[in-house]
């Protein structure tokens, strides 16, 4: 595999609606996201960053511009591409095993494979003693843990991740962005995080898009530069407080500038 | 089961206290309403001689026939419709010229089409009990929030598997409230078509006896007719209940 692009986006531009009511959601977006990569992409809300997220899932179509993941283009989703929404991801009505199972039934796996896999995730997200519960039994934070073994059972070459932990209270998203984090190290799958938390944003990705709004563009995209280890308290390294600090004003002058 | 509050009953009682209280005092002739403990006199000798089981059995093999043609129909059909913009547009047009149509209404032409016999009575039942489902199942399949299904698709979900896998549970909760509408219809419709022609049933009762003047034996139907829909409804909630424990119900 080679540990070039993963994914490359060539200047997609996106457009809902027709005549004056047309909206550009999404313009001239060249992204190139590298094999193991952690991408988080980060910008006020109507930036276009979920739209952007839903063209690489295969949900949407771009109106110009294209998508290929590993050199091939993406013409509708796929489970070579995992997705965890902010909420939905879950099917109510079956198990927390029969959810995680999901994709690996879809696939036709093998009912001893299926149930193997099924336990290594469940473990993986520690969520034993908990496999017969339903969805609604669960709290937000256990059902985005399950949300995430169902994607990572499928084994998808991308992760994409839509505002995951945005209806979760602080401490549980703190936990599960080391949980997250820990899973890229161990596994080194390539991530794709859509976030409007800067802080978050930061924490995670190795390499930062800001993008702006209106229509919804890359602004910039920032290396990280420093490691951040799982459970650390980035409040006292003052790297990453410079980085917070940068993208926040970054994003501020766009949230500023929609509001002007 | 939910336990039924004992309390919910009091005011039925009274009323049927009232009832025979105006009766004794001679307030309510019997021309105009029989006393009560007439009404229950006919009734307990109608259980006991097996007059009501026989018609009963009757009844629910029309009701039970007409019921099961509309859920299959009306589910199948609810989720193309919902799923297909070419089925939506077809359908859609009939539906609404058929929903403000009383069915009762169609049974003489049901009658020209399929006979006297109980196939046009199954037909008009299965008629009224289709479109609650199919509007239901319409519904609950059209409001599936979009993120779930591409959740299924991301999983690797066929457009086909999709109906059967995600938008069918998801429309669940929805499809369950229209059949419940459907089942109290299916009796209303069927105590009305036995009212017209047939040799058996509680329609036919209730019309036989009203016919001869035996009010008390004809109100014993009726109130037994009455405690038959509140069982099966309890019956079907129950059921729901157990089937559906990962919804969370609004009680």
């Amino acid at each position: 595999m080679p540990a070039s692009a993963c994914l490359e986006m060539r200047s997609i531009g996106m457009r809902y609606g027709e005549g004056a009511q047309a909206v550009q959601a999404l313009s001239e977006i060249d992204l190139d996201i590298k094999e193991h990569e952690f991408v988080t992409i980060v910008g006020p809300s109507g930036c276009g960053k979920s739209t952007l997220l839903y063209l690489v899932g295969g949900f949407l179509r771009p109106s110009s511009g294209s998508l290929c993941l590993r050199g091939r283009p993406i013409t509708g989703p796929g489970s070579d591409r995992g997705i965890v929404f902010q909420r939905y991801s879950l099917f109510p009505w079956l198990t927390v095993r029969s959810n995680i199972g999901y994709g690996l039934d879809e696939q036709g796996v093998a009912r001893a494979e299926r149930n193997r896999i099924v336990d290594e995730y469940v473990r993986l997200v520690h969520l034993q003693g908990f496999e017969d519960r339903y969805p609604r039994e669960l709290s937000g934070g256990m059902q985005q843990r399950v949300a995430l073994a169902q994607t990572l059972a499928c084994q998808p070459d991308i992760l994409l991740m839509d505002e995951p932990f945005g209806a979760l209270d602080a401490q549980t998203r703190r936990i599960l962005q080391d949980e997250v984090r820990r899973i890229w190290r161990q596994g080194a799958k390539t991530v794709l995080f859509v976030t409007h938390d800067v802080e978050e944003a930061v924490a995670l990705g190795t390499r930062i898009v800001v993008m702006a709004a209106r229509p919804g563009r890359i602004k910039e995209v920032l290396e990280r530069g420093f490691d951040v280890a799982d459970g650390e308290e980035f409040e006292t390294n003052s790297a990453f407080a410079a980085l917070k600090l940068h993208i926040w004003r970054s994003v501020k002058a766009e949230v500023e500038a929609a509001h002007a | 089961m939910k336990a039924f509050p004992v309390v919910k009953i009091i005011p039925l009682l009274l009323l049927l206290a009232a009832w025979q209280a105006a009766s004794v005092l001679g307030l309510l002739p019997a021309s105009v309403l029989p006393p009560f403990s007439d009404v229950a006199v006919s009734l307990g000798a109608m259980l006991r001689s097996g007059e009501l089981m026989a018609n009963t059995l009757a009844s629910f093999a029309r009701a039970g026939a007409g019921f099961f043609i509309a859920a299959i129909v009306g589910v199948a059909v609810g989720l193309l419709m919902a799923r297909r913009r070419a089925v939506e547009r077809a359908i859609e047009p009939i539906l609404l010229l058929i929903y403000p149509v009383p069915k009762p209404a169609m049974i003489p032409l049901f009658m020209v089409w399929l006979g006297i016999g109980d196939a046009s009575k199954v037909a008009v039942i299965a008629l009224a009990c289709l479109l609650p489902i199919v509007i239901a199942t319409f519904n609950g399949a059209r409001g599936v929030d979009p993120m779930l299904i591409w959740s299924a698709q991301a999983r690797g979900t066929s457009e086909r598997r999709l109906l059967w896998r995600v938008v069918l549970p998801a429309a669940l909760p929805q499809i369950a409230a229209g059949v419940r509408t459907a089942i109290a219809i299916a009796i209303i419709v069927l105590v009305s078509s036995e009212f017209i022609s047939s040799e058996a049933g509680l329609g036919y009762l209730i019309f036989s006896y009203g016919g001869v003047g035996a009010d008390d034996a004809m109100l014993a139907v009726v109130i037994y007719l009455a405690a038959l829909g509140f069982l099966l409804d309890r019956f079907y909630l129950a059921g729901l209940r157990r089937l559906m424990s990962w919804h969370a119900f609004a009680h």
